[in-house]
Parts: C-alpha cells; structure tokens; sequence
C-alpha cells in the first residue's frame, strides 16, 4: 500500500487526506497542534466579541482509515522522502503533500512585535482576536489605524472586511463620530483588484474611512503612536491594528531551492508539484501559487492533488470565491479564476445569508460531503459568467 | 541581462501583481532592476502609480501575447 504523508490538518490537507480512498492508500496526517480552527470567524470574535466554539480536534475531523499523528516536523528531505518529526521520529512516503499554512512574522518589522503581542489581531489566532476585542470594546474614541503590514497576507477580503465591521461597532456603540478609521493598504486601493474596488469602494467612502493607499509599514513606533512606511508616509494612531507580514512554514526543506526568500513553498501553479519533483506538492497557503491565500483556494488546491495522487486527472485553474462581508448584514464573493479577471460582484442580504451558512456547514466540507453543493455554486458563479453579467460602465 | 529579478505575475487576478512587487521591492536595494510579468490589464497603471509613489523608475513596458512586461528599476529604498 502507497503511502501518502500530509503534513498539516488545515482545510487543505483534511481536504486531501478525507479524498484518498483509504483501501488503496496508507494516509496520515501530521500536525503540531490537535485542533483545527475554522479561521475565517476570527473576525467576528474581534469586531463583534463573537464566543462561537470555532475548533475542533483535528482527530475527530478525517475519515476512518486516515490516521492523525501530534507531531512538529523540523526537516523534510525530499531527496530521500524523508520527514523528520521532533517528538516521533522519521516518516517515510511515497507522496508527500505540504500544507502547513502560513507562519505570522511580526518580528520582521521593527516595533512590530510589542503592538502584536499588546493589541492582538484579526488573523493570526482565536487569542489575538479576543486580545483585539477587549482593546475595541474598551475603546472610547481616537484615531483607529487599522491594514496589513506588508502585501503578502491572507485572505484579501479580510482586511477590509475588519475596517467594516469595526465601523459598524463603532456606530452601533455611539462611538463613531468621535472616532477616525484610517485603513492603511499596501495596494493602490482599497481593494487590490480594481473590479471588486469599484463595489466596494463607494461604501468606503459613505462610511468616512479614510484610506492610505501604498503604505507598506516600515517600523512601528509604539513609543509615539506611530506607523512608518517603505513609501514614506506616517500615520499617529490611537489604537493599532496591524496583521503583520505571513511568511511560509518554519521547516527545514532540502534542497532549500524549493523555498522562496519568505520560505513559501514553489509549486507549478495547476497540479501543485513542488518543482522538481513529481511524489511532493504543497497545497493552500504555503505555497508560491499566483492566487489568494485563502480557504476556497486550499480547498480546490487539495480536491485537485487527490486525485492526481488516485492517479486520475486534477487541475486547479486559480478559482477563488471568497465571502467579502461589507457590513449592515451585507456580502459579496470575490470571484476570479487564473483566466477571467475579478468580477464586479454587488452585495446582497443573500450572500451574507450565504457567508453565515458557510460557517455553519464549514465542517462538513472538510468531509467531502458538501462537494455536491459546491460543484453547483461554482458552475453558476464562474467568473466569466459574472463578468458578463456585471460590467463596470465607462461613465460610473 | 544580469542581475534582473523576474517576478512571474501571470495569472494573479486578486490581490495581483503588485502584492508580488510590493514583496519584491521590501527584499530590495537601490540599483535592482526587476522585470514584472502580468497577465492582468491594471498592471501598466498600478506599476506607475507605484513607481511614482515610491520613486522609482519604469523603463520599458513590453506586451506580447501572452504576457505584459514591466522593467523596473529600483532607484529608492
């Protein structure tokens, strides 16, 4: 029996190991921690105090026949197909898949690190949000920055989605008139793809955040409140929000020319392959793929190494889909593939409903068992569709 | 050419291609001269927004059918 070892029990590697027919394959996955995180509500603890259980243990979460291992892996050999954990030892594969996610790094920005461990964030850990909560619902006024520290982060949407929902609680909490929302950004927008800007943007501006377009954050001055960035700009704040810079897994890979100078993970961008080599992929956040770092994307990444595993056809054509909450009880998706560029896609009450449900059946994808539903969704929703159907006009 | 750092693009339609020069540029120094490849249409307008932001110098924009190349040149850090 093949053996295929799955190193992470994110939504990418459950995905793969939960489409691997267990009679044909020995599977197991490897994760440092025993629990899995359904990350995308980290939001709504930090802006809303949400106190919904958003773990489980990842044990509880593969098939039968998959076998779960606690265990921190150190070095992979890809030479010898060799996995090194710290606590149990070597593992030996026939494939290997990689999908470790991404590792927070605040100490790469000067000053960074003491506003990360004070204030916390919305995407790094279910602690850093309640952190962030205590801060915001404690928060009596001031200016608010809040953004991404550098441009390689998670899920896009999320970023905005934060400076939105912070600006509903504000409103809601009679704070918003005597509070100032600046959203710093990386990009030349609001929102780095143009079309969804072009949405989103308008409920940016009747809400009063103000942007920073081209900030990148340079250093973090906590001593005088103050954020610096590459371009040179500041920005004084009251309180700071920072999500800092997401680099790949701290694992020692050889060859170490696999990884990129952020340690990502290279990979051709259809079937996965970490390049070089044809028994070894990384699927979802770790790797260099030219897509977004984010659920939907893991989640096509690992149906499509499944079956190339299985010896069948699998391509992953750069499909994202992903919730965008504008607030007021509001969603879009954002929705593009590696061809068909972003869609213009408006908010409805109905996609909201739709975010909400995600989160609910959210365990069930990991399953396989709501592959049906998807496969439905993302045939109605193609983005060449949509970019039919919504086009900007030259005037608006 | 020696010393040009191609930052391949193609294919990103969201957050794009300037997360990958956004990158570049944080890992560079004054005299690094990248070659940007994008598939994405707001590639040209976004690079020179970026250029002008940050003071640095675009010196050739090439299209061929299957890509859009922007040189680079790194003259501020």
């Amino acid at each position: 029996m093949k053996k295929v070892l799955i190193i992470g029990g994110g939504g990418g590697g459950l995905i793969t190991a939960n489409h691997l027919d267990t009679n044909e394959y020995d599977v197991t996955v490897v994760d440092k921690s025993d629990l899995h995180f359904y990350q995308p509500w980290f939001l709504y603890i930090a802006f809303k105090g949400s106190k919904r259980k958003i773990s489980r243990p990842i044990g509880s979460l593969v098939k039968p026949g998959v076998h779960f291992v606690q265990d921190e892996i150190n070095t992979i050999n890809l030479d010898e197909r060799k996995v090194y954990g710290s606590k149990k030892g070597i593992y030996n594969y026939d494939y290997l898949v990689i999908a470790t996610g991404t590792t927070p790094d605040p100490d790469s920005i000067p000053g960074l690190r003491q506003t990360y461990d004070e204030y916390g964030d919305y995407h790094t850990s279910v602690w850093n949000s309640a952190k962030l909560w205590s801060h915001i619902s404690k928060f009596k006024g001031g200016t608010i920055a809040i953004g991404q520290a550098s441009a390689t982060c998670k899920c896009p949407p999320s970023l905005l989605e934060g400076a939105f929902l912070l600006e509903e609680h504000l409103r809601k909490v009679g704070l918003r008139e005597k509070s100032k929302i600046v959203f710093f950004t990386p990009f030349p927008r609001a929102y780095s793809a143009e079309p969804m800007n072009h949405v989103v943007e308008p409920f940016v501006k009747e809400r009063g955040i103000e942007v920073m377009p081209f900030f990148d954050v340079d250093t973090v001055d906590g001593a005088n409140k103050t954020i610096n960035s590459l371009e040179g700009d500041s920005l004084k704040y009251d309180l700071p929000i920072i999500v800092p810079p997401c680099k790949g897994p701290k694992i020692k890979i050889i060859p170490e020319t696999v990884q990129d100078e952020d340690r990502f993970i290279k990979a051709d961008k259809k079937y996965m392959k970490i390049v070089g080599y044809d028994d070894a992929f990384a699927v979802g956040d770790c790797n260099t793929l030219p897509t977004s770092k984010t659920g939907v994307t893991a989640h096509l990444e690992a149906m499509a190494v499944s079956e190339i595993i299985q010896g069948r056809y699998g391509e992953f054509d750069g499909r994202i889909n992903c919730p965008f909450d504008t607030a007021y009880g509001k969603a879009t998706f954002v929705i593009a593939d590696y061809n068909n560029p972003v869609a213009p896609y408006p908010p409805t009450k109905v996609k909201h409903f739709m975010k909400m449900t995600m989160a609910r059946i959210y365990w069930m994808t990991l399953m396989g068992t709501a592959d049906p539903i998807f496969e439905q969704f993302f045939n109605y929703t193609r983005p060449e569709k949509l970019n039919k159907k919504y086009v900007i006009s030259e005037q608006s | 050419m020696e010393g040009v750092k191609i930052i391949d693009s193609r294919g990103a339609a969201c957050p794009g291609p300037i997360t990958d020069l956004a990158r570049a540029y944080r890992n560079s120094k004054v005299g690094d001269v990248f070659e940007l490849w994008a598939t994405d249409k707001g590639v040209r307008a976004d690079t020179q927004a970026w250029a002008t932001k940050t003071g640095n110098e675009i010196t050739e924009v090439k299209e061929d059918p299957e890509k859009i190349v922007i040189r680079i040149k790194i003259n501020k850090r």
